[in-house]
């Protein structure tokens, strides 16, 4: 394990990794780990956890930049105090890094706020495989990074290239970043989060996407019973809180800010509710769950912070990622829920509401063959949704067996690794290397 | 220089007689001078129309062979569509020209190169729908506008930059092969832009488009957001002297003068959290004035009080779900102009842009702006946050009146417009000059100002643009950001082997 303090220092080390003829894959997220991007037996870890300053947060033009090793676990509070919040994933644990998952493109809850799939990564400061430190975007120059008097927030080029795509769901394998500037949003001065239950999801789907097409909802996202109690539920309440859930959840949260905030909250609740009536489905704001709504609500726009993470209550997870397109999702969320009813599923509209994130999750008690088994499983489940129009964008573990198809797309991904990586230092054999 | 028979007879076998030719008077057509542009164009030595991708594939291997260099092309617009060198033809879309989809549900269409926005906008319009394309006109090519060049567009405040908007991509490497971007590429359909992995969306279009070096875009998908304002819109009179009505009760548009480009950036800063309002720039005033006026002669009658009314125009157009909504935008609308020292235009002023608002989807009127018969320049065209470009903005003064007062070039200090994206996370800059064509001394004040605004840039190491160029052509400002010409050379070499970035 290494455990670099300074940019210069990961310059080093990728220069003597080349030199040696050996791998390095970067892990910027404390444990646990889901996705297994970070192991691989032909490197050395880089641990980024000591590059953790937060080098920057402004208001005025609404931006954090922080180091690859800043946790949602540190950083919320001190965006909360400037009076900012990210665009998060669903109750992400504290241990993860804030760079680390706007760069595996992590689904956000406030797809509003996502103009394209990147978002909310902004710019970057990276250390490619050839040991050259390089900073996408606007943060490129002119200059160094402490002459350049921009706030370095536009993510394009520099020049004809988009060199913060390359980075992105990369896992390692052209750069390391070693900081990102991320987008941050106002926090709303007044809000209020609806509960709208289905026994089908195909509704909730075409829900979100009128709600989203008219960018009515800062924080929106699916649940089924088994993934909403699991998320929300007191420890021992699950079953409780399971048996009080429709099968299906949409939550809902409209905000109001800084001016006349509760009248923002009042128009765009009643946006809610006309659509609702449209859709033939309610709007609750006060469900009569065992768990108290405020509490939900103050969960959405933090990470978990309780002694045991959510997706672990029962010990161990695997979990399956996909993205689909509105047409392809309730065909893809059929099949999966059909082939693994125990599942939890989480369904994030993304991109103004044009594709869903669809996350199904299988918990199970600590056993290797267990995990074993839960592999296989959503392996073989991710093949039969590939003809339905599934798109796995994020791919882990054995996913990329299902992927780089064409040849001359995998040519061309290769080509740019050599330029990069020219001597394949950076998480050897991973994706399509 | 004429192309060789055998290299026109191949191209001829693939596209067929009817479109292929060298005749002087169809070459000629091809390379005609337009007046905004201050150079003379290169005559292609033959223009080949493809009817389809493989054509296209077809044509760049034929050239490839031959040592025989390629241009696309579809409207010309812009100087890099013309042949530049000898021993160049011109591939022309004209003839690929499908919009191949509109997808409601997943809200996308995929054009070919060819499509115009007058074909496709009214398409989309029409089912509640808009897309965000950098302000070229209704001629201009959708695909290259999105896809290809750099530009920004007029409405993007409460959306954003076209480049956002790009997905899926078919395109025809220099080695003439076929490749597909993003879910695309896994067979998964048009939507995402995004490879599973270091993603080749990277290579099509960084600040800039990469002008069909990296390959020939043939087909491309882009987002469709909701069409804010009126879902039709009545309309008097043929353009340019046309008028549209608002209808809509939802729809509103206020103009209001600064005298500070800071109070204008806390405007649009405070408008922005707000998340109120579907356009806000702070738009050029020389321009605008042009197309205010329906002549000459009247532009000279009222350039001189349209100067001193609107040197600092703040635009705001509010169009939101309900009459409610409007009025809660209007309130705080007011209270952050109050609270900016921002003054409202007179109504009369105020309502040509009610009755342009066509101006804020595709801009139909933009040709009246050569009215006075100079040639113009945009430079400065980059963005970064709204505060940094608003110290951009404060700078010009440094130099532009050497160029102003001494009459090298049209006097409007002020004619830049900041436009932000994203409700003000970020803007684009543009800062247009005018000159007067017939001066025989003008293009060498073109080039002065030039040099002067990116002196001035540099010294305050200010990121008013981005860095272009391949190799050690990019050389001279690669240097300052992170070396990326060097970076673009290699990316660029990868895909097209016969260019070498030493050179």
């Amino acid at each position: 394990m290494l455990y670099p303090k300074t940019t210069e220092e990961v310059r080093e080390m990728i220069l003597a990794a080349r030199h040696s003829g050996g791998g390095l894959v970067p892990v910027s997220s404390g444990p646990p780990h889901f996705h297994g991007a970070s192991v691989n037996p032909n490197a050395e870890t880089l641990d980024l956890s000591r590059m953790d300053r937060v080098m920057a947060i402004d208001r005025r033009s609404r931006y954090v930049r922080v180091e690859a090793g800043v946790t949602f676990g540190d950083l919320l509070p001190q965006l909360a105090a400037h009076g900012l919040r990210l665009n998060l994933p669903f109750l992400p644990r504290p241990s993860k890094s804030a760079v680390a998952s706007a760069l595996e493109r992590e689904a956000v809850l406030m797809p509003k706020y996502q103009y394209d799939y990147p978002d909310p990564l902004l710019t970057v400061e990276t250390v490619f495989g050839t040991g050259d430190v390089f900073r996408t975007g606007s943060a490129a120059g002119p200059g160094t990074m402490e002459e350049n008097t921009s706030d370095k927030v536009i993510p394009w080029g520099p020049g004809p290239f988009d060199y913060y795509r390359f980075l992105g769901a990369a896992q390692g394998t052209i750069g390391v970043v070693t900081w990102a500037t991320l987008k941050a949003e106002v926090a709303p001065s007044a809000s209020r989060l609806f509960f709208i239950g289905s026994a089908s999801p195909d509704p909730l789907l075409d829900l979100a996407g009128k709600l989203l097409l008219d960018r009515v909802p800062d924080e929106c996202v699916l649940l089924d019973r088994t993934a909403f109690s699991m998320a929300f539920a007191e420890p021992g309440q699950e079953d409780a809180l399971r048996a009080a859930l429709a099968p299906w959840t949409l939550l809902c949260r409209v905000c109001g800010y800084e001016r006349y905030p509760e009248e923002r909250v009042d128009i765009y609740g009643g946006y809610v509710a006309d659509a609702c009536a449209a859709f033939g489905l309610t709007a609750e704001t006060e469900p009569p769950f065992p768990v108290d709504p405020a509490q939900i609500e103050r969960m959405l726009t933090d990470c978990d912070r309780r002694d045991t993470y959510w997706k672990l209550r029962r010990g161990d997870e695997r979990e399956l990622l996909t993205l689909v397109p509105p047409s392809a999702a309730p065909a893809v969320l059929a099949e999966m829920s059909a082939s693994q009813p125990d599942a939890g599923f989480i369904v994030s509209p993304q991109v103004q509401g044009r594709a869903f994130r669809i996350e199904c999750g299988l918990y199970f008690e600590p056993d290797p063959r267990q995990a074993e088994k839960a592999e296989e499983t959503l392996f073989s489940l991710a093949g039969r949704l590939v003809p339905l129009g599934a798109y796995f964008d994020r791919p882990y573990g054995r996913l990329p067996e299902l992927l780089y198809s064409d040849p001359l797309a995998r040519g061309a991904m290769k080509r740019l690794k050599s330029i990069f990586d020219p001597d394949n230092v950076l998480n050897p054999g991973k994706l399509c290397f | 220089m004429s192309l060789p028979k055998a290299v026109y007879e191949e191209l001829e076998k693939v596209v067929g007689s009817r479109n292929i030719s060298d005749k002087e008077y169809v070459l000629a057509g091809n390379r005609a001078q337009t007046p905004e542009i201050p150079v003379r164009h290169r005559s292609a030595d033959a223009i080949v129309l493809p009817g389809s991708t493989e054509e296209v594939a077809e044509i760049v291997r034929i050239c490839r062979r031959h040592g025989v260099r390629y241009v696309g092309t579809v409207s010309g617009g812009i100087p890099t569509a013309y042949a530049t060198e000898e021993n160049t033809i011109l591939i022309h879309f004209k003839r690929m020209n499908r919009i191949l989809e509109i997808n409601e549900k997943d809200r996308y269409a995929v054009v070919e190169p060819g499509v115009r926005h007058v074909q496709l906008y009214p398409e989309v319009r029409k089912r509640g729908l808009s897309y965000t394309a950098a302000a070229v006109g209704p001629g201009g090519s959708v695909l290259v506008n999105i896809a290809c060049t750099g530009g920004d567009h007029h409405n993007q405040y409460g959306s954003s930059r076209p480049t956002r908007y790009l997905l899926g991509v078919e395109m025809v490497t220099p080695e003439g092969e076929i490749l597909r971007t993003g879910s695309l590429e896994a067979g998964a359909g048009w939507f995402c832009p995004e490879s599973a992995g270091p993603s080749l969306r990277g290579i099509v279009k960084g600040y800039s488009g990469n002008a069909g070096h990296i390959g020939i875009v043939t087909k491309c998908a882009i987002a469709l957001d909701r069409c804010k304002g009126p879902a039709a819109t009545r309309t008097e009179g043929v353009s340019p002297h046309s008028r549209i009505y608002m209808d809509d009760e939802c729809s509103r548009v206020y103009v209001f003068n600064y005298s500070s480009i800071q109070d204008v950036g806390r405007a649009m800063l405070a408008l922005g959290e707000s998340e109120v309002g579907a356009t806000v720039q702070k738009y050029f005033y020389l321009p605008l004035s042009l197309m205010m006026t329906s002549s000459a002669n009247e532009f000279w009658e009222k350039w001189d009080g349209f100067r001193k009314a609107f040197p600092m125009p703040l635009v705001v157009h509010l169009a939101p779900h309900s009459v409610r909504e409007r009025e809660y935008e209007e309130k705080i609308l007011f209270d952050v102009v109050r609270e900016t020292g921002g003054v409202r235009l007179p109504r009369e002023l105020e309502r040509w842009w009610e009755e342009h608002m066509d101006y804020f989807m595709i801009v139909s009127r933009l040709q009246s702006v050569l009215r006075l018969g100079g040639s113009w320049l945009p430079i400065k065209t980059g963005g970064e946050s709204v505060r940094h470009l608003c110290d951009i903005g404060d700078s010009i003064r440094e130099f532009i009146h050497d160029f102003t007062d001494t009459g090298k070039i049209f006097d409007a200090p002020q004619n830049y417009q900041i436009i932000p994206m994203e409700y003000g996370h970020f803007a684009s800059f543009e800062l247009l000059f005018m000159w007067d064509r017939t001066d025989p001394n003008s293009f060498r004040y073109m080039q002065e100002f030039c040099a002067a605004s990116r002196e001035t840039d540099l010294k305050h190491h200010a990121h008013s643009m981005t860095a272009g160029g391949y190799g050690r052509a990019g050389e001279a400002l690669g240097r300052l950001y992170c070396d990326c010409h060097l970076w673009a050379g290699r990316i660029r070499h990868s895909f097209d082997p016969d260019f070498d970035p030493d050179a």
